[in-house]
C-alpha cells in the first residue's frame, strides 16, 4: 500500500508527477529571477538577509528553471511522448516515479544549499558533490527507462521525435558527469574550457535537442497534418548532433585560450545556422495552411510562437559567437536576453504547450479555464518581449561603454531605465505562471468537473 | 533494433570524436607554464586571501565582475596572459560584466574603502546597485578584502600612464613615421593648426579661443605632465579623443600617418609654466571674422516675404 502510494505504478503517474513538480520548481525558479531583477532597480529593497542577497537568488534561478522547470518538465514530457511514439506503456512507471523523487530531493537540497552560498562556484555547475551524483544517477535511470521503453515498441520506425530523445538521453549524462568537475581540480582556464564545454551543451544537447524532438512531436499532433519532410528532420538531427557540442569555447572567446580551440567554437557555431534552418523549414512547411489554427488552438500558439523564438534566437546565437560582433557584445545584458530568449522565450514556450496538450491526456480532465490559458499566453509573452527588448538596449548601452571606454559609473546610470522594465517584465512573467499554476490546481486537484473520455482513449490507442 | 544499429554507432562515435578534440585535447596540449604574474595569496595576521576567494565564490561576485581584462579595456591595467590562471580553481573569469573588471583591482582603493563599499555600496558610489554585503563577518569581511587587495599584486604597471594594450601592440609596430623627426613634427603643426590650435592654442598652452566657453577646460600641453607620454597614448589620445570633454575622436577625421605627423609635433611642444585661462584677455586673440551680411530672406527662408 505504501509503495503504492509513493511509487505508483498507475499509467502515466510518473510522467503526470514529474510535470507537476515542474510547475512548482517553475514558480519558485522564477520567483527568484524576479525577485533578483527587482533587486537591480532597487538595491536596497532587501537588506541583511544572506539568502535572499542577488548572487545567491541567481544561483538558484538559474538551477531551479533549467534543472527543476525545464528539465523536470522535459523528463515528464518524454515520459509522456515516448510510449506514445512507441505505442506501448512506460517500461516501469516504479522507476519513473522514483527518478522523480530523485530529482525533486535534488531540487530541495539546491533550494537548500545555493540559497547559503553553499555552491562549487562554477557557473551552471554550481551544485555540491552529493547533488550532483544524485542528479547522475536520476539521469542514467532515466534514460534506461526511456531506452527500455524503445526497445519494447509495438511499431518498427523510431518517429524523429524519438531520435531527439533518445540522443539526449545518451549525450545529457555524459556531458552533465563531465561538466561538473565535481572530484578534479583543473588548472584554471582548463577549467573554464571544460566548464563552457557543459555550459554550452546543457543546452544544445539537453534543451535543444528534447525541445525540437518535443516540437517534432507537437506541430504535426496539434495541426492534424503530417510531417514535411522525414529526410529534412534527419539532416537537422545530424547537423545538431556535430555542430552544437564543440561550440562551448565562444562564451570565453576573449580570454587566452588556446586559438584553436577558439576557432572550432566560432566555425561550428556559424554552422549551427544549417540545422536550425532545416528543422525550421520542416516546422513552417509542415504549418502550411494551417496558420490560423493558431487563433484559436492555445497549445498550438504557444508551440509556434517557440518556433518563432526558435528562429530569433539561433540566429542571433551564430552571429555573436563570431570574433568581432563578440568583442563588442561580450559581457553586456544583451547576452543576459539572449539565454532568456533561448530558456524562456523557446524551451519554456514549447514545454507549456506539451503540458497544455498533455495534461488533459494523461489524466483525462479539462482544462478548466480557456481564459485563464490565454491570460498565462499574454502575460509570459508580453513579459518577455518587453524583458529582451530592455536587456538589449541595456546590453548595447554596455557594449558602447566598454568599447568607449566609459567607465562603469557613467554608463551604470544610463541603464537603470532598463532596469526598471525589466523588473516589470519578470512581475509580468512570474504572475503569468501564477495563473498556469492556478489554472492546474482548478483543473486537476479539484473535484473533476467533467472526464474526457474521448482524450483518454486517444492516449491508450 | 536492426535497423537502427548503423545510427546507434553514428551517434556514439561523433559524440566522442568532439568530446575527445573539445575537451580532452586542450587538457593534453594546452599547459600554459606559470607566468609568475597571476594572483599570490599572502596570509596575514589579520586576513587570509587564500579564505577570502572562498569567500568570493560562495557571494557569488564573478557573476557580476569578470576576472581577465581584454585588448580593448581601458583603465582596467595590464592584459592577463594564459599563466596567470594556472592556481585558478575554480576558475572566476567570469561572463558578465554588471559592475567593472576585478583582475587588477587590488591596490586601486585602501581597505576601509573596500570594507565600507561591501558595507554600503551606495554611500560610496551614488547609483551603484550592488547588492550591500553587511551580513558577512568581520573574518569574512576581512579575508574577502585581502583577496581583492591581492588581485593583479603580481602584475606591474610600468607606465603612469599607459594606452590600452591595443594601441602597443596592434598600431605601434605599424607606425610608419619616425616621431622623433623634425621632418614629422614639421608635418604635424599644419594638421596642428587647422585641427587642434583652436581649442588648444597656437602654443599649446591650452588656451586657444573656444576654450573660454568651454566647462571642462582643454590640455595644457606645456605642463611638465606631457613630457612623459609615450607615442602609444599620445596617438591614443588624438585617435579616440577624451570621453566627457569636447576632445573629439580625431580618428574619424585624419588618416592614421597624419596622426603620427600630429604626435611628432605635440612631442616637440616646449614645457612652460602652467597658464591658467580665466580671463578673456589672457585668450590668443583672432580677428574678427567676418561673414557675409545675409538676407532676411535667405536667414529665414520659410518666412514668406518680408
Amino acid at each position: 500500500m505504501l509503495l503504492d502510494a509513493v511509487l505508483s505504478n498507475r499509467e502515466g503517474s510518473a510522467a503526470r508527477n514529474f510535470i507537476m513538480s515542474a510547475i512548482w520548481w517553475s514558480i519558485l525558479g522564477m520567483g527568484a529571477g524576479m525577485l533578483g531583477g527587482l533587486e537591480f532597480s532597487m538595491p536596497d529593497l532587501i537588506h541583511n538577509i544572506p539568502q535572499l542577497s542577488f548572487p545567491h537568488l541567481r544561483m538558484f534561478h538559474v538551477n531551479a528553471v533549467a534543472i527543476g522547470w525545464l528539465s523536470m518538465g522535459y523528463v515528464g514530457a518524454m515520459y509522456y511522448m515516448v510510449p506514445s511514439l512507441a505505442k506501448t506503456k512506460l517500461w516501469s512507471e516504479r522507476l519513473g516515479n522514483f527518478t522523480m523523487w530523485a530529482w525533486n530531493a535534488v531540487m530541495v537540497g539546491a533550494f537548500c544549499t545555493l540559497l547559503n552560498g553553499a555552491t562549487e562556484g562554477r557557473e551552471y555547475a554550481e551544485l555540491g558533490a552529493v547533488l550532483d551524483v544524485l542528479v547522475a544517477i536520476a539521469l542514467v535511470t532515466i534514460a534506461s527507462n526511456v531506452y527500455m521503453t524503445v526497445v519494447n515498441r509495438k511499431v518498427k520506425k523510431l518517429y524523429v521525435s524519438l531520435w531527439y530523445f533518445l540522443g539526449a538521453l545518451f549525450w545529457f549524462p555524459l556531458v552533465y558527469i563531465i561538466g561538473q568537475r565535481t572530484f578534479v581540480a583543473l588548472p584554471g582556464l582548463n577549467d573554464a574550457i571544460v566548464g563552457w564545454f557543459y555550459g554550452h551543451n546543457i543546452l544544445g544537447m539537453w534543451f535543444t535537442t528534447v525541445g525540437v524532438g518535443m516540437m517534432y512531436y507537437l506541430l504535426p499532433r496539434l495541426t492534424n497534418a503530417p510531417l514535411y519532410s522525414h529526410g529534412l528532420s534527419m539532416l537537422g538531427f545530424w547537423g545538431i548532433a556535430l555542430f552544437y557540442a564543440p561550440t562551448g569555447t565562444h562564451h570565453i572567446l576573449q580570454s587566452p585560450v588556446p586559438e584553436w580551440l577558439k576557432a572550432i567554437a566560432v566555425i561550428s557555431s556559424v554552422f549551427l545556422l544549417v540545422p536550425v534552418l532545416t528543422v525550421l523549414t520542416n516546422f513552417f512547411m509542415t504549418m502550411k495552411g494551417k496558420w490560423q489554427m493558431v487563433v484559436t488552438d492555445m497549445p498550438l500558439r504557444f508551440a509556434v510562437t517557440s518556433c518563432m523564438f526558435y528562429l530569433v534566437t539561433c540566429v542571433q546565437g551564430p552571429f555573436q559567437a563570431t570574433r568581432w560582433v563578440n568583442w563588442y557584445l561580450h559581457f553586456t545584458q544583451w547576452v543576459v536576453g539572449h539565454a532568456h530568449l533561448a530558456l524562456l522565450g523557446t524551451f519554456s514556450f514549447i514545454l507549456t504547450s506539451a503540458v497544455y496538450y498533455g495534461l488533459p491526456r494523461l489524466t483525462g480532465r479539462e482544462w478548466q479555464s480557456q481564459g485563464l490559458i490565454r491570460a498565462h499566453y499574454w502575460l509570459k509573452f508580453l513579459g518577455f518581449l518587453l524583458m529582451m527588448v530592455s536587456l538589449t538596449i541595456a546590453g548595447l548601452i554596455q557594449s558602447a561603454g566598454w568599447a568607449f571606454g566609459v567607465p562603469v559609473d557613467q554608463w551604470g546610470l544610463q541603464i537603470r531605465p532598463y532596469w526598471g522594465l525589466r523588473a516589470v517584465s519578470g512581475v509580468m512573467i512570474v504572475l503569468g505562471q501564477l495563473i498556469f499554476a492556478y489554472n492546474v490546481f482548478k483543473s486537476f486537484y479539484t473535484p473533476a468537473a467533467k472526464v474526457a473520455d474521448a482524450k483518454t482513449a486517444e492516449v491508450k490507442a | 533494433m536492426n535497423g537502427y544499429r548503423l545510427g546507434a554507432i553514428g551517434i556514439v562515435i561523433t559524440f566522442f570524436t568532439i568530446i575527445t578534440a573539445t575537451v580532452l585535447l586542450p587538457m593534453v596540449l594546452f599547459n600554459p607554464k606559470e607566468s609568475g604574474h597571476g594572483n599570490k595569496y599572502v596570509k596575514t595576521d589579520v586576513a587570509n586571501p587564500a579564505r577570502g576567494r572562498q569567500i568570493f565564490v560562495r557571494e557569488g561576485c564573478f557573476y557580476c565582475h569578470t576576472q581577465f581584462t581584454r585588448l580593448q579595456d581601458r583603465g582596467y591595467g595590464p592584459l592577463v596572459k594564459a599563466g596567470d590562471y594556472v592556481w585558478e580553481t575554480p576558475h572566476q573569469l567570469g561572463t558578465a560584466r554588471t559592475g567593472p573588471d576585478l583582475t587588477n583591482e587590488g591596490g586601486k582603493f585602501p581597505s576601509e574603502w573596500q570594507k565600507a563599499h561591501l558595507i554600503n555600496p551606495r554611500a560610496l558610489k551614488p547609483g551603484s546597485i550592488m547588492p550591500s554585503f553587511s551580513y558577512l563577518t568581520n573574518r569574512d569581511m576581512n579575508d574577502l578584502v585581502s583577496y581583492i587587495q591581492s588581485l593583479g599584486n603580481q602584475r606591474t604597471v610600468h607606465a603612469y600612464v599607459e594606452a590600452p594594450a591595443e594601441y602597443e601592440l596592434v598600431y605601434l609596430p605599424k607606425k610608419t613615421v619616425d616621431t622623433n623627426s623634425d621632418a614629422a613634427a614639421n608635418a604635424g603643426r599644419g594638421i596642428y593648426t587647422q585641427n587642434c590650435a583652436a581649442c588648444h592654442g597656437l602654443e599649446g598652452e591650452g588656451n586657444g579661443p573656444n576654450s573660454i566657453s568651454l566647462e571642462k577646460k582643454p590640455a595644457n600641453f606645456t605642463r611638465g605632465f606631457y613630457k612623459q607620454y609615450p607615442d602609444a597614448f599620445w596617438f591614443y589620445r588624438v585617435s579616440e579623443g577624451v570621453t566627457g570633454t569636447r576632445m573629439p575622436r580625431f580618428n574619424e577625421i585624419l588618416t592614421e600617418e597624419e596622426r603620427w605627423y600630429l604626435v611628432a609635433y605635440l612631442k616637440t611642444l616646449p614645457q612652460n609654466q602652467e597658464v591658467v585661462v580665466d580671463k578673456l584677455d589672457q585668450l590668443n586673440k583672432v580677428g574678427q571674422v567676418h561673414l557675409p551680411k545675409l538676407t532676411e530672406q535667405e536667414w529665414e527662408p520659410h518666412s514668406g516675404g518680408d
